[in-house]
């Protein structure tokens, strides 16, 4: 199942943004939805031996062979049982896929609910997490598709 | 840079590299028309265009240039070597400015003052003097002199202008992107020039008909932008991909098996469309040599003839691109470093004038081209010391290198066994440019020489670079797509077999394959994968022979061979160095591409010795006189040949698995049925229970037949038997093992029952 979002053409309401949550383990994410170029639900992925850790395998996007980054395999969290939803960005190398256990719905958050990494994260997430968004119902992560770059990821 | 100035520019560069071979040809026939003609009419459109694009540069010298041509069209004057000189330095004037007007729009500021003047002075009758002597009388001995010019000057000059008129040349073959060749304009070739023209005469293959053929294809094809026909070669790659989902997908019911099966020739004719489309002759870049060669031997006082073959040998675009500069690189090895002067080749009786043969033949998938001499050829103990004292290689090592493992130390970087540094090539850089172009198109190169005989690169490029034949095999629960080119044999293993033939010397694993030790590398080990290979199941060998690297692949499953479109990877997995891309395969699922020869070089496989180099010389050597190989099988009591080029694996089953349709013999595999050929009635023998049989899995063009067999007794390469009192080589039988061998004609097989149409009426009513 393909799920095409019209992203870039949605307008965003007055000064929020809107952030598609994803799951990987316990925790929420955020991705901006500008970024997401499309979303591949339950997508089959193959894995690629001796490749880097973060590398979660291949993807099957519009008859190109993707390389997916393996969100929870990031953050070294157990292997997600069952198929996982891949979100399909455009980095400077080219385009990648995310590894994620679910692709939730969308938030639109206001300028005001961001907040920079908390100084006791640890390096690792520092360096992987864009902030913090203060929901309600508790705290969502903050992707930067551009920090997750399997080239970057890889220096 | 408007859409008229790169019409132009495109327009008159195809029309110099015109004007440039019918200039080579003219040397041999100065009184051809209709070449005269054609050369004209580069110049004029050019003259017509430029004046109108305000270019006054080019228009004047296009000017000087056609006046002169005029004449020669003519028959008021003949063209002679002086001529023609002066007519190539006008070519890579014209060149040179048009490559400036590329670069920045402008045409330099380069002077033409002297071009023109000798343009113009050929044209009085000065030069008709010398025109009126034929060409041909001059045995290569007599030194022309002229009267205006004191004989000291006119050496210096002459020396001064081989030098630009090289550079020209170069400048040439990497055609106009290099910017800063705009105002050196290459003044006319020495005079010596007329002595070494005759050697020039006789090129084969260019007759009148092949350029009067050259003249009419140009005019009857149509410009298509590159990027178009990537974009359809990449379409028709999905298409390919579509397709293989959609047999496999459909295998089941018979009707739509019928329309996929017409979506599969559809698109197969497509491919290959597409694929012409982008095709074109390696005379494109064969025409550029008899100008490199002429110039480069005189400027080296050697005597070379250039022979090409094979010219209409055609090739994708981007790849003959890609092979223009290290073929030029290989050809001014050869003059440079090959072929040794006249002096030195009498002395070795060989004939004054050496041989330079470029050669382009198609050879399966691949495409070879050759560049053979006849010159010095390579020393090994020179190439092994220059290689221990630039420090590529131990001294030690060295010592236990076969000679052909020694000779491919020339493909390192920086590695040059000339002994004195020229302008020409040995330049430190040279075969590891040329190898690393070549394999960056997925091509290989190959040398062979032989001290003292010659020297032969063979570049071998594969036709296109988008689809490529593969065998799908499985490592543990993953497949991986394996290029067919690499593969030669597969040898498969029960459990039991593999635990007892399957040897260790220390911690490396053999395998005795018809004798010879063949080392095996474990798929699933050199990928680390980390679950265990299934309980009792055996294994396949996929014996390769990667760039002369020859091993056994361990992997644990086959499945059918598909034709692959080949996907890049990311950057962060070609790092990994073990995969050569990725493909989206028939079942939607995605591979890994192997690559053969850097899963050799991970495991340390050598290159394979002396002795068995000969045996693939012995075996081309067989080629040439028609053998062919095939699989020697025991059918019953009586031996029988099947031509190994159709066999595509070999199964063990159960005799249970065996069912009929009426009385054929069928195996359903994987959801598919395979008709069975039974030559001896094996079938029909009782069995007992659990017995095991053999079935050898064949292609007979597009469908696969089993052949029934007792045993697979060997590989042996056949000779074919004509029958007594003909001439007709028997299709039937063959010399195998000195002994006449039947051979299994897999035609005869009857194709599956077709749905009976009464019999669908009946079970329609």
């Amino acid at each position: 199942m393909k799920a095409t979002l019209e992203a870039r053409s949605k307008p965003v309401s007055e000064g929020g943004v809107e952030m598609c949550s994803v799951r990987a383990g316990e925790t929420a994410f955020g991705v901006p939805i500008m970024r997401i170029l499309e979303i591949l639900g339950a997508q089959a992925t193959q894995p690629v031996p001796l490749a880097p850790s973060f590398i979660g395998g291949l993807v099957h996007y519009r008859g190109e062979v993707l390389t997916a980054v393996s969100l929870r395999r990031l953050l070294d969290l157990e292997p997600h049982q069952g198929a996982s939803d891949v979100l399909v960005f455009e980095g400077p190398s080219g385009y990648f896929g995310l590894m994620v256990d679910a692709v939730g719905e969308v938030i639109t958050v206001l300028p005001e609910a961001f907040e920079a990494n908390p100084s006791t994260l640890d390096d690792r997430r520092k360096a992987l997490f864009a902030g913090a968004c203060k929901l309600p119902n508790g705290l969502m992560v903050m992707l930067d598709p551009d920090r997750l770059d399997p080239m970057r990821l890889s220096h | 840079m408007d859409e008229l100035t790169r019409e132009f520019l495109i327009e008159s560069q195809e029309g110099l590299d015109r004007m440039e071979r019918c200039l080579t040809e003219l040397e041999e026939r100065p009184r051809d028309g209709e070449l005269l003609a054609d050369i004209f009419r580069s110049v004029h459109t050019i003259k017509g265009t430029t004046g109108f694009l305000g270019y006054s540069r080019l228009e004047s010298l296009s000017h000087a240039g056609e006046n002169l041509l005029g004449m020669l069209r003519d028959g008021r004057l003949i063209a002679d070597a002086e001529i023609i000189g002066a007519l190539l330095a006008l070519l890579d004037g014209l060149r040179a400015i048009l490559a400036s007007i590329e670069a920045d729009g402008s045409e330099g500021d380069g002077d033409d003052r002297a071009m023109i003047e000798r343009l113009m002075d050929l044209q009085n009758g000065d030069a008709q003097v010398h025109a009126m002597k034929p060409v041909q009388d001059a045995q290569g001995q007599t030194v022309r002199r002229r009267k205006r010019k004191p004989a000291a000057s006119g050496k210096r000059a002459a020396k001064h202008s081989t030098a630009l008129v090289v550079s020209g040349g170069a400048a040439a073959m990497i055609s106009s992107k290099d910017a800063q060749i705009g105002g050196e304009i290459a003044f006319p070739v020495s005079r010596s020039a007329v002595d070494k023209l005759d050697r020039l005469e006789t090129l084969p293959g260019n007759d009148e008909g092949a350029a009067k053929a050259l003249a009419t294809a140009a005019d009857s094809t149509l410009r298509v932008d590159v990027n178009l026909l990537n974009r359809m070669m990449n379409l028709v790659g999905e298409l390919v991909l579509t397709r293989n989902q959609i047999l496999q997908a459909t295998s089941a019911d018979a009707g739509f098996t019928m329309l996929s099966r017409r979506l599969d020739m559809v698109t197969a004719d497509l491919r290959e469309a597409v694929m012409k489309a982008r095709m074109q002759p390696v005379s494109h870049v064969f025409s550029k040599f008899p100008r490199l060669v002429r110039d480069l031997s005189q400027q080296l006082g050697k005597r070379v003839r250039l022979e090409m073959e094979g010219q209409e040998t055609e090739l994708d675009k981007s790849l003959l691109e890609a092979i223009k500069d290290p073929l030029t690189h290989s050809v001014r090895n050869s003059i440079d470093h090959g072929i040794e002067d006249p002096a030195a080749r009498e002395a070795a009786h060989k004939p004054a004038e050496g041989l330079l043969k470029l050669r382009a033949y198609q050879d399966g998938s691949h495409v070879v081209v050759e560049v053979v001499d006849d010159g010095g050829g390579i020393r090994v103990e020179k190439v092994r010391d220059k290689a221990i004292e630039r420090k590529l290689i131990s001294a030690e090592k060295a010592a236990q290198q076969s000679e052909r493992e020694l000779l491919q130390l020339i493909f390192l970087p920086g590695f040059s066994t000339a002994a004195a540094v020229t302008n020409v090539s040995g330049r430190g850089v040279g075969m590891d440019v040329v190898r690393n172009n070549v394999e960056k198109i997925g091509g290989k190169v190959e040398i062979e020489s032989r001290a003292g005989k010659g020297t032969t690169l063979r570049l071998r490029i594969p036709l296109t670079l988008a689809i490529i034949p593969a065998l799908i095999v499985r490592s543990r629960s993953q497949s991986f797509a394996l290029p067919q080119g690499v593969l030669h044999e597969l040898v498969h293993l029960s459990a039991e077999q593999a635990k007892e033939q399957v040897e260790w010397l220390e911690n490396a694993p053999l395998y005795r394959l018809r004798g010879r030790l063949l080392p095996l590398v474990f798929l699933g080990s050199m990928l680390e994968q980390k679950e265990a290979a299934a309980e009792g199941g055996g294994c396949y060998i996929a014996v390769l022979n990667a760039d002369g690297r020859r091993f056994g692949l361990v992997i644990d499953g086959l499945a059918d061979p598909e034709e692959i479109v080949v996907k890049p990877l990311s950057p962060v997995l070609k790092r990994i160095g073990l995969f050569s891309g990725a493909t989206v395969m028939g079942n939607g699922e995605m591979a890994l591409i192997l690559d053969p020869s850097a899963l050799a070089v991970r495991a340390s496989i050598g290159i394979s010795s002396e002795e068995e180099e000969m045996q693939t010389v012995g075996d081309t050597v067989k080629l040439d006189k028609v053998e062919s190989e095939f699989l020697l099988v025991e059918t019953g009591s009586a031996q029988a040949a099947l031509p190994l080029s159709d066999v595509l694996r070999i199964e063990r089953i159960s005799r249970t698995s065996i069912e009929r349709i009426g009385q054929r013999p069928v195996l359903r595999f994987a959801g598919t049925v395979l008709p069975l050929e039974d030559p001896s009635g094996i079938l029909d023998q009782p069995y007992e229970e659990g017995a095991e049989m053999t079935v050898v899995v064949c292609r007979d063009g597009g469908r696969h037949v089993g052949v029934a067999v007792s045993h697979v007794l060997d590989v042996a390469a056949g000779a074919p038997l004509t029958e007594a009192g003909t001439e007709v080589v028997s299709p039937g039988i063959t010399l195998l093992k000195e002994r006449v061998t039947s051979v299994v004609d897999l035609s005869r097989v009857p194709p599956l029952p077709a749905a009976e149409p009464e019999l669908a009426m009946e079970m329609a009513v």
